[in-house]
């Protein structure tokens, strides 16, 4: 018996010493001078977000506590905090989940703080509407970012051809196409990866015919006519020999950038964004470049956009919203901060602190805020934020019916009409 | 007995009221309780616990964000009745299972036959085939099996020697799930270590009376080895079985997450992994994985049942 009593005495001890324990690490929970943070990236991103971090706790004595995940495990992570009452106080956002969190009430609408704590002077317009849902301030964008082409432009020059420039058309890319068989260089490389199945590629070919992958109430901007076009457009690329084939197309699994066909040596050309010329050249000795996408006929334009690449937005549940406003107005007006995020996450949205950053820029970032800022004739308006069920339309249809053309399994005609039918389905699914 | 001389003792000092059941357990199995209490906890908050949620969101529509909406049976009228990719991930599943589980057991007796002979370095052996199982699951593993049956691996390469044009196996959606099948059929050491177990038990004098009365060695196999190997041919095919409907690693990485090309690698696991956390439809993934649970157990169900007629215990 005493034994017993002895040793519930020692398990009561033991777990008072963890209450205290407990109670003792609490005061540092209760402060509320921290703030929490997360985002998607890599080690690149995370350095230079630290960096910041280090000059905001030095400025306003306010810490941050912040962590980083890929895009892939990103989303799932941030919605479980969320589902859990947990999100945190700073949360990286896209363009294509931000009306989703914002009619949800998972982020904040950061409207009262603009002009208190949230300084946007000289903001760019386009780059605010894109944070809005419903006329209200989501997302506080970290950079103007636009689609683009990626170019191996020592592939071009083996092949003895003129890389492509912002004049190109889809015929263009069929002679271009043409010349590189007959040079032959690299074990046959194709001029093009096969666009079918990028559904960025898509949505540009459609806004320069005057359509749009999703219209502002969130249905299909497009009917099977232009869907059956697209898939003849690439079918007839394919079997040509212009692009590169269904199998080689196959091994881009839309993941890690090292199964993409220029870095593979597939092709010289091929769907991309401009933020992410940095990320292929540091995986590639060729000298790269980036152009706009093909233009459908001489002279058409509109159908780039300047996209906010990713925001800030503040967690709805968080208990420090004013401070969280304090940061994202450092993060996109101090110069300093500037200076140290580069272009890594965008071009940025103020004037002043994008000529900051200009004289310290390398290559292939000179390269990609040149392209950006003179889009000219190319650049369209923003297309509304895509629906709920765009990523599954993108990941589950497009790519899906764009292998089965390639590998033969269906038509263009049976891949157009299906698409628009199932994408449908999907879009009244997930209302 | 200690617990009733215990209680005959304190009723018979006639003072206190005698202790009910329940203090009786206390008294005497707490600390075992307090020891146990961890594991109990592990087994209630992290087991059954989402084991029950996750079979009452099975009839909601959840989406993570907002609250849980009651559903009924939508989510699983919705597989049976409108969801092709649901029909393609189970074709899919299927034909891994049929094909990578009987030819998995298959290699896996065979090399243990070789290797029960009695060979030098036997050991070394057993250690180099059990290691693909040990990998097996990993990650690495199938980034390396990617690269192997990739248009340009390994695998082409020594085809190429022999004057064979290989297909791009693992992007081509007639050979991907192959490729799937081989890499689980290669992963053959922990049936293969349990079969040689299985082998040692087997009375070496059966086989000299056999091969007095001038049996061959084939007919041995057929008549002594195999017969008295059941039991152990039941249970490799049992937990295989259930290994194969579970598996997931593989695909997810070789198609980077996609089950491409063409949905022809989307396991069930994979489709349930996409549903849930690719496009937040929990509920429906918590759906889906109730419907492999059942099959997975109408599978084994009907194992045992049918085992008493091939399974064949010393008796």
């Amino acid at each position: 018996m005493s034994i017993r009593l002895g040793r519930r005495q020692f398990l009561m001890g033991s777990s008072a010493l963890a209450a205290a324990a407990a109670f003792g690490s609490g005061p540092a929970w209760a402060q509320g001078a921290t703030l929490r943070q997360f985002f998607w990236g890599g080690q690149a991103r995370a350095d230079r977000t630290y960096a910041v971090n280090d000059l905001f706790t030095a400025a306003n004595g306010a810490g941050v506590d912040s962590s980083f995940l890929g895009w892939g495990d990103y989303w799932p992570k941030l919605a479980t905090e969320t589902a859990g009452g947990n999100a945190p106080d700073i949360v990286q956002m896209d363009y294509r989940y931000i009306v989703e969190y914002a009619k949800r009430n998972a982020i904040a609408p950061l409207d009262e703080y603009v002009g208190s704590a949230l300084k946007l002077d000289g903001f760019d317009e386009d780059q605010l509407e894109g944070g809005k849902v419903d006329g209200q301030l989501y997302g506080i964008s970290l950079g103007a970012n636009s689609v683009a082409q990626l170019v191996n432009l020592a592939a071009f020059e083996e092949a003895g051809i003129e890389p492509p420039n912002r004049d190109t058309t889809y015929d263009d890319i069929r002679a271009m196409g043409e010349a590189f068989q007959s040079a032959n260089v690299r074990g046959g490389i194709r001029v093009i990866a096969d666009g079918s199945g990028s559904e960025p590629m898509l949505d540009n070919w459609l806004r320069q015919k005057g359509l749009a992958l999703y219209t502002a109430d969130g249905q299909l901007g497009f009917d099977a006519d232009a869907a059956i076009e697209w898939f003849t457009l690439w079918q007839g690329f394919r079997n040509d020999g212009i692009c590169v084939t269904a199998e080689d197309q196959a091994l881009d699994t839309n993941g890690p950038l090292e199964t993409t066909m220029v870095v593979m040596g597939k092709s010289a050309m091929m769907p991309s964004n401009s933020n992410q010329l940095v990320a292929f050249q540091t995986l590639m000795t060729d000298a790269l470049t980036i152009t706009n996408y093909p233009r459908i006929a001489e002279g058409v334009g509109g159908g780039h956009y300047r996209k906010p690449s990713m925001f800030f937005s503040v967690g709805g549940s968080s208990a420090n919203k004013e401070l969280a406003a304090e940061y994202l107005s450092f993060f996109v007006n101090d110069l300093e901060a500037a200076k140290v995020l580069g272009v890594e996450r965008g071009i940025p949205c103020i004037e002043a602190t994008r000529e900051a950053v200009a004289p310290d820029l390398n290559a292939a970032d000179q390269i990609a805020l040149e392209f950006v800022a003179n889009l000219g004739d190319l650049l369209g308006p923003l297309p509304p934020p895509p629906p709920a069920a765009a990523g599954e339309i993108d990941a589950s249809l497009l790519r899906v019916l764009s292998q089965e053309v390639a590998f033969g399994a269906r038509s263009p005609e049976d891949a157009g009409q299906y698409f628009v039918s199932e994408a449908a389905a999907i879009l009244q699914r997930a209302s | 007995m200690a617990t009733q001389v215990d209680n005959t003792a304190s009723s018979g000092a006639g003072r206190v009221a005698p202790p009910s059941f329940w203090s009786g357990v206390w008294q005497n199995h707490a600390p075992g309780y307090l020891f146990l209490l961890p594991w109990l906890i592990g087994f209630l908050g992290l087991t059954i616990g989402p084991i029950l949620t996750s079979f009452y969101l099975s009839f909601t529509h959840f989406d993570l964000l907002t609250a849980p909406r009651w559903a009924g049976l939508d989510n699983y009228m919705r597989m049976f009745t409108n969801d092709p990719k649901f029909a393609a991930s189970m074709r899919v599943t299927f034909v891994f299972v049929i094909f990578s589980v009987p030819l998995k057991l298959a290699f896996a007796l065979g090399v243990a036959l070789l290797l029960n002979r009695g060979m030098k370095g036997l050991p070394l052996y057993r250690a180099l085939f059990y290691l693909p199982s040990l990998l097996g699951a990993s990650v690495a593993i199938a980034i390396l099996w990617r690269q192997m049956f990739a248009g340009n691996g390994l695998v082409n390469q020594v085809l190429a020697n022999f004057g064979i044009q290989g297909p791009s196996w693992i992007s081509n959606p007639n050979t991907s799930l192959w490729t799937l099948i081989i890499l689980a059929v290669w992963q053959f050491g922990s049936p293969m270590i349990i079969f040689l177990a299985g082998l040692r038990q087997i009375p070496q004098d059966m086989y000299e009376a056999a091969s007095l009365d001038g049996a061959s060695k084939w007919r041995q196999f057929w008549k002594i080895t195999l017969p008295m190997l059941t039991p152990v041919v039941f249970f490799n095919a049992i937990i295989q079985t259930i290994e194969a409907f579970k598996s997931f690693t593989p695909s997810f990485i070789i198609s980077g997450g996609t089950g491409g090309p063409i949905n022809s690698t989307l396991f069930y696991t994979l489709y349930l992994y996409n549903e849930a956390f690719g496009f937040f439809r929990m509920g429906y993934a918590s759906a889906l994985a109730w419907v492999l649970l059942a099959i997975v157990a109408l599978f084994t169900a009907f194992s045992f049942l049918s085992s008493k007629y091939w399974v064949h215990y010393d008796d």
